[in-house]
């Protein structure tokens, strides 16, 4: 055996690498983590889910400051410090990735910066270092994709790029109206950027809840958002005055921008690990298939996170990671939940779980829909709050919750009632008859089961 | 999302114990499981019990094979645990002369081989039956769970015991006393026949006044049969043979059922059953008192 030997070896450091290093350095086990980043957190801390709500927060207090003068509070022009802005999120984003060095070193996990490629489902190469191991799991993520055709140019962003603050455009316009997309447009709006984004299906954000869409699509409009919906960018030219945006579709004509932003979705990175080497399948979306334990086709090596496809979350590849751990440590375990949360932190926030009223119908699933309109929440109104909406999917049958849709501020914090509801199997009674402390946006989740059951005084 | 409603540190720990969830809830017909009904502790459908009576290694005294018991028969087996754990039951013999029915029978053999239907000893027994139900209601009831109502029917559904080749089952012959013998006949011979092939549907068996369970065709002089909750009492029958009757100093060879009666003791009282056996093998002994 080489000196280089792992027990077990963890190929990434995002949220789902570092987590399932950790907890099988709590099983006991030896860890090595190999990532080729200057530092711990992967896509999440470093160039994602951080950054962006770090940003996020910046655009809603400069929203929130322009909107004083309705409360009598009057600043005067706001002004952005850009450098200020990027090393305050880069602050940030620094603290928590050093904080991961010291929870690795405390676990004793020894990291290696390097690239790891798979020679045999034995061993591996690290940057012209030959290592061996007992077991490995595969956690090296996933990266935008670009848009084929789209000329070579500085102006033309990835979020990665989106998230480095170099300027603020003029004008930015964004491809993609997803979950990214929509963040991206959030933040820059702020910022002052006139944004326009360009969405080739008929709904930004693809799959949502309708109705709660159509409240976000509102309030991005009001911040002088410009959507294109069902709208297919057709050539991108670059000039030196400009980038030129040819679409065809629900908008025809062309648009013209300082900077634009792929947010088309991302591409697993299965493919960049060699591997065929060691036996394990990749499709040629770069997905490595697993069942709800992690395992690959090969026994000793596992794969969570994005490398496994979607949904692409920071929160399932943690949940993916401590499940191949235990797993790879002979403990019996599995992540078998459809329940995998989604938010987008845009203003105002989109959240939701499980079955949309949409996904129900199509699936022929019996369901019945309550809600409650935000308009009508105290606490909503008297923190400022825009437009909402609390939406449930249920069973007309047993009142089983089905799935929730929330539009409206912190809706991201307001699912967190809803998850666990469904995981316990929890009905709209369960919901109505919990006590939901006043004034909050909380209630809007008790009132529209109370909506439902006929029991609302609220409404 | 599982159709079985279960909570993530219930469904953790299945499978940490390899037991599978949707089974389960099958098994257990429901459609939530419990930690509870993981950790080893009986599940609240079958009666609770020390079972490690059974937790022998027979092999040590010679050789064994072992066979699957099928899920019909583990769910009569939980049945039958819950009816003889539950109910105090008393079994009452006695014996009815058979020897009119048998005459009629003969006399009636033309007109059964003409109309195809075999007019069975069973169906007049049912038709008896019956008609003793509706002269003593009590028989023809069911106390509910907490002992407190006793539910009287005003109909008579008689579930007829079959033995199949996957085990025992009780197709339910509707209205017995409002049908006519040849009606009977031909419905117990149809339902036995689909019994034996599993074609009986779910809605032909149960919701019986009472159970005849009948061994006439195999043998025997008498068992004590297990009452079929919700119902009160069941009525066994085994071979009729040829007994001796006294009239004076005059032996007379008759042609006698043995009936066996188990009933619930907590509804019906001894006089009580013996006076409706009593009546019974009266009206077996003299089937013209049946449409009196």
């Amino acid at each position: 055996m080489s000196d280089n030997h792992a027990d077990l070896i963890v190929l990434g450091a995002g949220p789902g690498g570092y987590a399932c290093a950790f907890r099988a350095a709590d099983l006991g086990r030896n860890v090595v983590m190999v990532d080729p980043r200057d530092t711990l957190g992967g896509v999440c801390l470093n160039v994602g889910c951080i950054p962006s709500k770090a940003l996020l927060h910046a655009a809603e207090v400069i929203r929130e400051t322009r909107h004083g003068d309705d409360w009598g509070i009057s600043t005067g022009k706001v002004s952005v410090d850009l450098d200020k802005l990027r090393a305050k999120k880069e602050n940030i984003v620094a603290r928590l990735t050093s904080g991961l060095v010291g929870l690795a070193k405390r676990r004793k996990v020894q990291t290696i910066r390097g690239t790891a490629r798979f020679t045999s489902d034995k061993s591996l190469d690290i940057d012209g270092e030959a290592w061996t191991f007992d077991q490995a799991v595969i956690a090296v993520g996933s990266a935008p994709v670009s848009l084929p055709g789209w000329p070579e140019d500085n102006r033309i962003w990835d979020s990665t790029d989106a998230l480095e603050l170099r300027e603020i455009p003029k004008r930015l316009s964004i491809v993609g109206g997803g979950i990214i997309g929509l963040e991206m447009a959030t933040v820059y709006a702020a910022l002052g950027s006139k944004v326009t984004v360009i969405e080739f299906m008929t709904q930004i954000a693809p799959g949502v809840d309708a109705d709660a869409v159509a409240i976000l699509r509102a309030a991005l409009e009001a911040e002088d958002v410009t959507i294109h919906t069902g709208t297919k960018v057709t050539e991108v030219k670059a000039a030196k005055t400009a980038l030129t945006l040819t679409c065809e579709g629900g908008f025809e004509g062309t648009i013209k921008a300082d900077a634009a932003i792929q947010a088309v979705g991302r591409r697993s990175n299965g493919s960049l690990v060699d591997l065929s080497a060691a036996g394990v399948e990749v499709d040629e979306s770069g997905i490595i298939p697993v069942d709800a334990s992690c395992r690959t086709y090969v026994a000793p090596i596992f794969a969570i996170g994005d490398v496994t496809g979607n949904p692409m979350l920071a929160h399932r590849a943690t949940h993916q990671g401590h499940v191949a751990a235990e797993v790879a440590s002979g403990h019996a375990a599995a992540l078998d939940t459809d329940l995998i949360p989604s938010v987008a932190y845009t203003a105002p926030e989109l959240a939701w779980a499980g079955l949309t009223q949409a996904k129900a119908t199509e699936r022929g699933i019996p369901h019945k829909v309550a809600s409650f309109p935000w308009a009508a929440s105290g606490r909503n109104l008297s923190s400022g709050g825009a437009d909402g909406l609390t939406k449930l999917v249920y069973c007309p049958e047993s009142h089983r919750l089905l799935g929730a849709t929330i539009v409206g501020r912190n809706a991201g914090e307001l699912l967190a009632e809803c998850v666990p509801a469904m995981e316990m199997g929890a009905t709209l009674e369960d919901l109505a008859l919990s006590v939901h402390a006043h004034p909050t946006l909380s209630e809007t989740v008790g009132f529209s089961a109370e909506c439902a059951l006929g029991t609302l005084t609220d409404l | 999302m599982s159709d079985v409603i279960a909570a993530p540190s219930v469904r953790a720990l299945a499978l940490q114990k390899g037991i599978d969830l949707e089974k389960l809830a099958r098994d257990l017909g429901r459609t939530s499981i419990a930690r509870e009904d993981l950790e080893g502790k009986r599940p609240a459908s079958r009666p609770a019990g020390d079972t490690s009576y059974w937790d022998v290694d027979h092999s040590q005294f010679g050789p064994v094979t072992e066979e699957p018991m099928s899920r019909f028969a583990q769910l009569a087996a939980a049945n039958l645990g819950a009816a003889n754990a539950l109910i105090p039951q008393v079994t009452h013999h006695d014996r009815a002369d058979v020897s009119s029915i048998e005459a009629l029978r003969k006399e009636l053999k033309p007109e059964a081989q003409a109309r195809g239907v075999k007019l069975t000893a069973l169906a007049f027994q049912a038709k008896a039956l019956a008609r003793a139900l509706r002269e003593f209601p009590r028989f023809n009831s069911s106390p509910s769970p907490d002992g407190k109502t006793l539910t009287l029917k005003d109909y008579v559904h008689i579930g007829i015991a079959v033995d199949t080749a996957h085990g025992l089952m009780v197709p339910v012959v509707r209205d017995v006393d409002r049908k006519g013998l040849w009606q009977i006949a031909a419905e117990i011979s149809d339902l036995a026949t689909r019994a034996q092939n599993r074609k009986v549907g779910p809605d032909e068996m149960g919701g019986a006044s009472m159970t005849i369970t009948n061994l006439g065709g195999i043998g025997g002089i008498g068992f004590t049969p297990i009452v079929n909750p919700p119902e009160v009492a069941i009525l066994g029958i085994t071979r009729t043979e040829i007994v001796t009757v006294w009239e004076g100093d005059t032996p007379r060879p008759l042609p006698m059922v043995p009936l066996d009666l188990s009933y619930d003791h907590r509804v019906i009282n001894g006089a009580d059953a013996a006076r409706f056996i009593s009546y019974l093998a009266g009206l077996i002994a003299d089937p013209r008192r049946i449409m009196v």
